[in-house]
């Protein structure tokens, strides 16, 4: 006999099955699990231990003072006393709005500069003008930069002391002609003249033969793809600026810490150059990403700039500024006389470039929570 | 998709052509104005006709309509400068200004300066040669005043204006010397590079005739006299016809009055001339000299008459005193062709024809002395060069002339023997020495680079690779590319 057919549970083995649910949407789910509230301050639970990986802010930079104090250490000085902190009055110099707000008794100590100590914990002191500027003089200077008076005094005097020394060295060389120790030989076969110094002098190269801020500016001032005419155009710039009675700083626009004293320029107009583009060049670009504030508004992010990209912007607002000016000459070069002037109304604080700048970095600051919300984002 | 050619094909094309033709021929075509199913009456459509307006025409689709745009455009607000704008004249003098001195360059210790006790012997002129000489205040305001610096000279870079004591200055020096005591002419036609320094050199000849007490008379720019900028008329009584530019000539006479004060103060009127005004007998040769310049209808006679007082013999003794006279004119190559002033019959006239080319021409080429000595010195222009085929000749002529007898692998240059040499060209140039500005020797070059380091524009040693370098690189020499590459901030 068959066995019977169980009726209810026959259909369970039926092959047909209802289609299992898809995970909807996994990144959700994860994005669920991320934001899942976990407090750290829930007196339950023991706190995570840290593995040894070193988080975003975990490892911050010492403060100024701390900077100037190692910087100080190593190079034997006197730093200032990390012990006693900064003083509110040295924070609040520069600002007079805050100044106003001081307590009283800050205030008058403020006047009578009792608070002042007799160092300072500002770095500006140690930081110069121009970082590449200092190090491209210093290297230029190798060849020789010296005070122009003894230049030729210098020139004579040594070509006098080096023709010496050949004589008497080769006197030496024939009084102890034979017992002259083996030197160790170069292999120079296949050299004219020998091997040339090393590090080769800048300038050595034929494309990097420029000063870097010049070749960026005659870049910059390329009309027409008329390269030689931009250089033309520099000349006249430099030569412009040489020429021109020296600047007076403006206390309401420094100068880079460190910049010269506004005598020194004009007999160096790169160096002028150099001091104007980059007092005026913009740290922070502001980056406008569309539609990432909400509500279709965007977010603007300040973003910093590299070196060659601060120069460019300064140098582009400075050429703006100055095809604005009024043309008083004529002929060639009217441009380049112009784009001058606006280079000595910077160093003078009095060109609109300035207002520039300050606006991009007020933006900035007020910009700045920006960075930190995209963080939140990710 | 194109029809297949085959039996269905055929059919449809048949179909087609027997349906047209039915339909053009057949009687049962509706005529056009039984085609509506009703109609109006005649009478009231003509009615509504005559009394209607004209039917507005239809505005088609895409045609455009007046005053409207199409495209988007924002009017920019034009922008209205406040600024004063430059005044006439003041752009140009701008582009011309003549600055001399640059406050920021270094004051050059040491650097003596150019005086007339140099000049009274050749002894003391030989020690300066390749040194750098400043120039005197008098001597600067008196180049100034014959327009003997040019914008382009790189004078607003330095200090104080100096010139380089080079070899063919001392040279000159000589020469002048010469020709003051032996009362004879100094002529040469200065040629060379361009920035090979000949205006300099012209400029340090003028100098050098101030200091030793010389009258100058300049002709700074030759093409401010022939390029039809200034008024010109006929010499009345001349033949062939002569032409005078009075109002040039009237500047001409400021210019001498101005530069040789000092030494024209010292002269008086001597001999009785045909004036168009009384002038007083005894009146000195610089008010004489600026009374003429005040009216430009007595320029030219004044002029005349001034250039005679001038080369009168020089009596021994307490009489009358006459000094050597010099007469300098740069960019030669203007005034050996064709001027763009017009004849009555619309011909060029030629340079030569006019009064003050004229006069200098026959200075130059000797057929007129100068009894009291002198210099007839003219120069190049390199950077403003005009074609002239009988000039380039002629100098290339003289110079082999003066080199001496040819040696046998030379040849004479010649004249192309199918073009027609201009006479009046030929002849001022028949006895001119010519001299040539070469680039400057190594030390030379060295001790205008000591200069440039001194003066703080050049920033760098001054050693014999350094000036090597720039010297070669200037083309064996040339001051102007020299101090291009050296001081001019070309990078």
């Amino acid at each position: 006999m068959p066995p019977r057919i169980p009726f209810l549970s026959a259909p369970r083995a039926l092959s047909v099955r209802s289609r299992p649910i898809a995970p909807a949407n996994q990144c959700l789910l994860l994005a669920r699990r991320q934001t899942q509230c976990r407090n750290y301050s829930d007196p339950k639970k023991d706190l995570p231990k840290a593995d040894g990986l070193k988080g975003p802010n975990t490892e911050t930079l010492p403060s100024i003072s701390e900077e100037a104090a190692s910087m100080a250490s190593t190079a034997g000085t006197e730093g200032p006393d990390l012990e006693q902190g900064t003083p509110v009055e040295e924070v609040v110099q520069n600002d007079k709005e805050a100044i106003d707000k001081l307590p009283q008794v800050m205030k008058d100590d403020v006047k009578n500069k009792n608070g002042t100590r007799s160092y300072s914990t500002f770095a500006s002191s140690g930081r110069q003008y121009s970082t590449s500027a200092i190090q491209r003089q210093e290297i230029t200077k190798q060849p020789g930069t010296l005070a122009q008076n003894d230049i030729i005094a210098m020139t004579r005097q040594q070509e006098a002391e080096e023709a010496r020394l050949i004589e008497e060295y080769s006197l030496d060389r024939e009084l102890a002609n034979m017992a002259e120790p083996e030197a160790v030989v170069e292999d120079l076969s296949g050299l004219k003249f020998g091997m040339p110094k090393m590090p080769l002098p800048p300038g050595s190269h034929y494309k990097d033969r420029y000063d870097p801020l010049v070749d960026q500016l005659v870049g910059l001032m390329i009309q027409d793809g008329k390269k030689s005419i931009a250089q033309q155009n520099v000349a006249i710039i430099l030569n412009h600026l040489r020429t021109a009675p020296p600047p007076t700083y403006s206390p309401i626009r420094p100068m880079l810490p460190g910049a010269p004293p506004p005598s020194h320029l004009p007999l160096n107009p790169v160096l002028y150059l150099t001091v104007a583009i980059d007092s005026v060049a913009p740290l922070l670009r502001i980056k406008a990403i569309r539609g990432a504030a909400g509500g279709g508004m965007a977010l603007q992010l300040p973003s910093p700039l590299g070196l060659r990209q601060r120069r460019r912007t300064a140098i582009t607002w400075i050429l703006d500024q100055a095809s604005k000016r009024q043309n008083r000459g004529s002929g060639k070069g009217t441009f380049a006389h112009r784009v001058a002037d606006e280079l000595i109304a910077v160093v003078e604080g009095k060109s609109s470039v300035w207002e520039r700048r300050g606006a991009i970095h007020k933006l900035a600051v007020s910009a700045r929570a920006n960075i930190l919300d995209v963080r939140k984002r990710r | 998709m194109p029809p297949l050619p085959g039996p269905r094909w055929a059919l449809r094309t048949s179909l087609d052509a027997f349906h047209s033709q039915w339909l053009l021929n057949s009687s049962l075509a509706v005529p056009a104005a039984q085609k509506s199913a009703f109609s109006t009456t005649s009478l009231l459509s003509a009615r509504a006709a005559a009394t209607a307006p004209p039917p507005k025409p239809r505005r088609q689709e895409n045609t455009p309509v007046k005053g409207v745009r199409k495209t988007y455009s924002v009017k920019k607000a034009r922008k209205v400068s406040t600024a004063k704008p430059p005044g006439p004249g003041e752009r140009k003098a701008m582009r011309k200004r003549i600055i001399l001195s640059n406050t920021n360059a270094l004051e050059v210790q040491g650097l003596k300066k150019l005086e007339k006790e140099m000049f009274a012997g050749g002894k003391e002129l030989k020690e300066l040669s390749g040194k750098m000489m400043g120039l005197e205040d008098n001597t600067i305001d008196q180049l100034k005043a014959v327009q003997a610096f040019q914008p382009r000279q790189g004078w607003k870079m330095f200090r104080w204006p100096s010139v380089l004591m080079r070899k063919e200055a001392v040279d000159v020096g000589h020469a002048l010397q010469n020709a003051e005591n032996n009362k004879t002419s100094f002529r040469r036609v200065l040629v060379g590079d361009k920035h090979s320094g000949k205006s300099v050199l012209m400029l340090q000849a003028q100098a050098m005739a101030f200091l030793k007490g010389w009258v100058v008379i300049p002709i700074p720019d030759a093409q401010e006299l022939t390029v039809a900028h200034t008024a010109y008329a006929p010499l009345p009584e001349s033949d062939p016809p002569i032409y005078v530019q009075k109002n040039y000539t009237a500047e001409l006479l400021t210019k001498i009055s101005n530069a040789n004060q000092a030494i024209l103060s010292t002269m008086v009127l001597s001999q009785q001339h045909k004036l168009p005004i009384p002038v007083q007998n005894n009146i000195s040769l610089d008010r004489f000299a600026s009374l003429g310049a005040r009216d430009p209808e007595l320029a030219y006679p004044f002029f005349i008459a001034l250039w005679k007082e001038l080369t009168m013999p020089s009596q021994e003794g307490d009489g009358m005193q006459r000094r050597p006279v010099m007469l300098a004119l740069d960019n030669l190559q203007h005034v050996m062709r064709p001027s763009e002033y017009l004849d009555p019959d619309l011909n060029k006239i030629h340079a030569h024809d006019l009064a003050l080319v004229k006069h200098f021409m026959d200075h130059l080429c000797g057929s007129k002395p100068l009894p009291n000595g002198g210099a007839v010195l003219a120069a190049l222009s390199e950077s403003n060069r005009l074609k002239t085929k009988e000039l380039d000749y002629l100098i290339k002529r003289n110079e082999a002339l003066a080199a001496g007898p040819l040696m046998p692998e030379q040849t004479m240059p010649l004249w192309s023997p199918f073009a027609k040499m201009d006479e009046k060209i030929e002849a001022s140039m028949a006895d001119v020495e010519i001299l040539r500005l070469k680039g400057l020797s190594r030390e030379e070059a060295r001790s205008i680079m000591e200069y440039w380091a001194l003066s703080g524009l050049l920033r760098q040693k001054v050693t014999e690779a350094f000036v090597g370098e720039k010297w070669t690189l200037a083309g064996g020499g040339n001051l102007g590319e020299m101090e291009k590459a050296a001081v001019g901030m070309r990078v």
